[in-house]
């Protein structure tokens, strides 16, 4: 959504919007008169894929707000009995707002601690231990070694001695910056690298500025859409984090929509696919703001010189 | 005997026309360098003769049979592209051996093909090695013997030397022009870089906007531009306003000077006079003027003079050790040449 | 009388220790606080599972660590490792299909912006909604699509379909493998060279040739690497598969179910045991796509 692109990470929209050559794959065939066909099997591939991607959110859709069984569908029952009252329902219980709090204050929690903790080290890495660098990512790397479920059972041991800790629901906000970590960090660094750091640095100290005036005013601008990205990312895997919190009985969004969907199934669902329509808002608006940022297409930048490891906060929503 | 002709081929790229009508014929055994600006249809004619594209009208024949709707695989001919085409999984020797196999030769008579080509271009000690490994220079010959191991009819190279560093552009290209030769083959060589062109061709045909300019020696195009634009393109100009005068002549900032191109043109046109660094001298008669640069080439040296009836600086070239005397500021005098200058309508 | 000449010699070190170590060694400091950050909310827990596996009531011991993975734990592994690898597979033969019709669409342009857009949002989606979504598309009774083909005739059901099961789990988990994948190796796909393609059929390949011999050779080590990204993400996944169903061969699903003192598992020790083993396959793993990615970008920079 910020990065560079030439970097092979996975959740980055403007993948697509390549400024390198034309790829090796033009529809029609190299070296043939007429290949016009060639483009049947990419269309039938994608076409498929759309049916796919789109008929689970439509039927999630149809449950949720229309109150007629799935056997009772036909012709005539197709267009009746919709209405947006199971979402209200799910406002209405009195458990939603105070776990929709929660959610967000984790989220916002997480992202603070996260900016916070990365982006001097990130700066700090490339300034001074350039070396470093592919040691760094391979930590990066580790919290994808330890997936949520096999964290929270190390949380689960250790709780016993820290439950002065662990008893806060904010107790979760450090460890979800340990599972947002790879990508976030990620994020930074290849926002760092699409900025000539040296220089800037150089300059501003040299103009006399300090290094907290330094941070402010000349590398967070620049880092505007790195930080943007990282933390909607963060944002989004916060508010739909389950794993965690359901093990340590946190009552964050997620686990009240688990519980929500076992007492109330319709309104449940509503709920569930509001979650999935915010999140997909967040990323819409991401994506939004990030392009009005890069109106300057970047240089190519080989990849060999950008990460290795993907974007995506695997094994925490999942 | 192998040529390569193309007839009236034309090329539109949705309202962009590449190609107006390209005639060319390439005759056995030929370097022709199609040369000029990007967007003059260089690429788009060799691209057409090697069958990444199709031409909308017209037809390319090889040694007179018609291959204008053949697709690209099966014809032979060899091609070096300009960068990056050796396959990065496969060795040098297996990059050689590519098209070898694809044409189902025993592997005896393609191990010795692949050891003479290694050793026609001089990389023996590099069989098996990786792409990765090579530098520049060393990858564009393994493409060249690539694609002669095939012993195709025509070799086409494209823009061969343009993504490689100065001095090996020169060594290369010359290895280029010394294997051709040697081998023989009909050659179809494209370029921007009109002192490669000059230095290696048997003809060049100086193309602009999807047109040949001028088709001819690389003396005849650089002595004898037919047109202002390859006048300009190959090599450089200096440019004078002024009108023709009676006969072969041409009126300059008040002189007289013998043009033999003037003659085409009827007294009192308004022309724009070409005419190269060379052929001016500094004598002493001719229009004054003051130095304003040297700049010193090596073998030749420019002077640049600021000429006093116009204010414009022209550049003569001197020749070894005639200008080291000159400092900026001296006044000098300006003698025009004007036997090979170039006369252009305004 | 000789005339000494005294040359000044600089003993080894130039005035004061040389600052570029020195600040090296100081430098290490601003990384503390990202380190120490790690160690306390990432290491710890980590290692204090490895501890609790290798601790019995005798000391120090490593049977727990091989009870966790024989008997009912090793079916468990075994069925988990199966299935996240049909899982993977599925993902990588359709991501890959996918990314390449993205690749080679250029018309409409856009496209692929918005396949990779929405690739960027469903890598990401998972847990409760998705489980959610599909139970509307395809479970048993509110299942849309169930009911469409039950009427038209066919009860997959029947036929030992089930959301629950390994053919529905795949089913669903391809909803964040696949864009996962898309993203991966989209970036591969671009790598490949035009002139690559047209290098072959000049010296006689057709289609397949290329494919065969430099396509496919240089995607390679990408789809080896999105397999094992796909493997992995799968091997994790948890939230998904807690409401689908509650196998307890689903290595997950196993661990959650001892964390909530599902005695079955055994002693503790057993149970943290079936942890670090977890987290043994998912470092070797990632370990294994590290080694991969790297071997991929050397060819992807040519």
């Amino acid at each position: 959504m910020d990065l560079p692109l030439d970097a092979p990470l996975p959740i980055d929209p403007e993948l697509g919007a390549s400024t390198t050559a034309p790829t090796a794959l033009a529809p029609q065939s190299v070296g043939r008169p007429n290949a016009k066909y060639a483009r049947i099997v990419p269309i039938t591939v994608v076409t498929i894929s759309a049916f796919f991607f789109l008929l689970p959110l439509l039927t999630l859709a149809r449950h949720s707000l229309q109150n007629v069984p799935a056997f009772l569908l036909g012709k005539d029952t197709i267009f009746t009995k919709w209405s947006l009252e199971p979402m209200w329902r799910a406002f209405d219980d009195p458990k939603f707002m105070p776990s929709l709090k929660l959610s967000l204050m984790l989220a916002v929690g997480t992202v603070f601690l996260t900016l916070a903790l990365l982006v001097p080290t990130a700066v700090w890495t490339h300034l001074r231990l350039p070396k470093m660098r592919t040691f760094i990512e391979f930590i990066t790397v580790l919290p994808y070694m330890i997936p949520a479920i096999a964290l929270v059972a190390g949380i689960v041991i250790v709780k016993p001695h820290a439950r002065w800790f662990l008893n806060s629901d904010f107790a979760l906000i450090p460890f979800y910056v340990v599972l947002a970590l790879p990508f976030t960090y990620r994020s930074i660094d290849a926002g760092l690298r699409a900025i000539d750091l040296r220089t800037l640095v150089d300059a501003s100290r040299s103009l006399g500025a300090g290094w907290g005036t330094t941070l402010r005013k000349v590398l967070i601008p620049n880092l505007r859409t790195a930080i943007i990205s990282a933390s909607f990312l963060t944002a989004a895997v916060v508010i739909g984090e389950y794993t965690i919190a359901s093990t340590l009985l946190k009552k964050t969004l997620p686990a009240f929509q688990r519980e929500y969907t076992q007492r109330e199934p319709q309104a449940g669902y509503a709920l569930n696919l509001l979650a999935l329509l915010v999140t997909t808002l967040l990323f819409v608006l991401l994506s939004v703001l990030t392009k009005k940022r890069d109106q300057s297409r970047k240089p190519y930048v080989p990849p060999a010189a950008e990460p290795t490891l993907p974007h995506t906060p695997t094994g925490t929503l999942t | 005997m192998t040529t390569l002709d193309f007839i009236s081929v034309r090329k539109t790229f949705g309202t962009t026309v590449a190609l107006e009508g390209l005639d060319l014929d390439v005759q056995q055994g030929e370097l022709i360098t199609l040369l000029g600006p990007s967007g003059c249809g260089k690429t788009t004619a060799l691209r057409i003769a090697a069958g990444f594209e199709f031409a909308d009208s017209g037809a390319v024949l090889v040694a007179g049979s018609d291959i204008t709707r053949t697709p690209a695989h099966k014809r032979n001919m060899g091609m070096v592209f300009q960068s990056y085409s050796l396959f990065p999984n496969l060795t040098v020797a297996q990059n050689v051996e590519f098209g070898l196999r694809t044409r189902k030769l025993p592997s005896e008579q393609r191990h010795r093909r692949v050891h003479e080509m290694m050793e026609l271009v001089q990389l023996t000690s590099m069989a098996n090695r990786y792409a990765h490994q090579l530098s520049g220079g060393q990858q564009q010959r393994v493409a060249l013997a690539r694609a002669l191991a095939i012993q195709p009819q025509v070799l086409l190279l494209d823009e061969p030397l343009s993504a490689l560093d100065a001095k090996v552009r020169t060594t290369l290209r010359d290895e280029i022009r010394r294997i051709q030769t040697e081998v023989g083959i009909t050659t179809l060589f494209v370029t921007h870089d009109q002192e490669e062109a000059l230095a290696i061709s048997d003809r060049i045909c100086v193309m602009s906007q999807g047109r040949v300019e001028q088709l001819g020696s690389p003396t005849e195009v650089y002595r004898r531009p037919s047109t202002a634009f390859v006048a300009r393109f190959v090599g450089s100009m200096n440019e004078f306003a002024g009108h023709v005068g009676d006969g072969a002549e041409v009126s300059v900032l008040g002189r007289r000077i013998a043009v033999p191109s003037a003659a085409a043109h009827t007294t009192g046109t308004p022309v724009s006079l070409l005419v190269r660094p060379e052929d001016l001298a500094l004598e002493a008669d001719g229009f004054p003027g003051s130095v304003a640069s040297i700049t010193f080439q090596g073998a030749t040296t420019l002077v640049g003079v600021r000429l006093d009836v116009s204010d414009t600086i022209v550049s003569v070239g001197v020749g070894r050790g005639k200008a080291d005397d000159l400092s900026l500021g001296d006044r000098v005098h300006v003698d025009v040449h004007g036997v090979n200058a170039v006369t252009e309508p305004v | 009388m000789t005339d000494v000449i005294i040359t000044e010699v600089e003993g080894g070190r130039t005035a004061g220790a040389p600052p570029s170590s020195a600040r090296r060694n100081w430098a290490w400091v601003g990384l503390v606080p990202f380190f120490a950050f790690l160690f306390l909310f990432l290491i710890i827990p980590a290692l204090s599972v490895f501890f609790n596996a290798l601790r019995t009531e005798d000391g120090f011991s490593l049977a727990p660590l091989g009870e966790a993975f024989s008997g009912q734990n090793f079916q468990a592994f075994r069925f988990s490792i199966m299935f996240s690898a049909g899982a993977a597979i599925v993902g990588v033969i359709w991501g890959t299909l996918l990314a390449y019709a993205a690749a080679s669409l250029i018309r409409p342009k856009w496209l692929r912006n918005l396949i990779t857009s929405f690739c960027g949002v469903a890598a990401n989606m998972g847990g409760l909604p998705l489980a959610f979504a599909f139970i509307t598309l395809l479970g048993a009774r509110a299942g849309v699509l169930t009911n469409i083909l039950n009427w038209l005739g066919l009860d997959i059901y029947e036929h030992g379909f089930d959301l629950g099961n390994t053919a529905g789990l795949i089913v669903v988990y391809s909803y964040f493998n696949v864009p996962l994948m898309v993203l991966i190796t989209l970036p591969a796909i671009d790598g490949l060279k035009q002139s690559w393609r047209e290098a072959c059929a000049n010296l006689g390949g057709t289609t397949w040739t290329y494919w065969r011999r430099v396509g496919l050779p240089v995607l390679t080590p990408s789809l080896l690497g999105g397999f094992l990204l796909l493997f992995a993400n799968s091997f994790a996944a948890y939230a998904t598969a807690a409401i689908l169903t509650d196998n307890s061969k689903i290595v997950s699903l196993r661990i959650a179910f001892f964390l909530g003192g599902d005695v079955s598992i055994g002693e503790d020790a057993v149970g943290f045991g079936l942890v670090a083993w977890m987290i043994i396959v998912m470092a070797v793993c990632m370990s294994l796509y590290w080694v991969a990615r790297r071997r991929a970008e050397r060819w992807q920079s040519l």
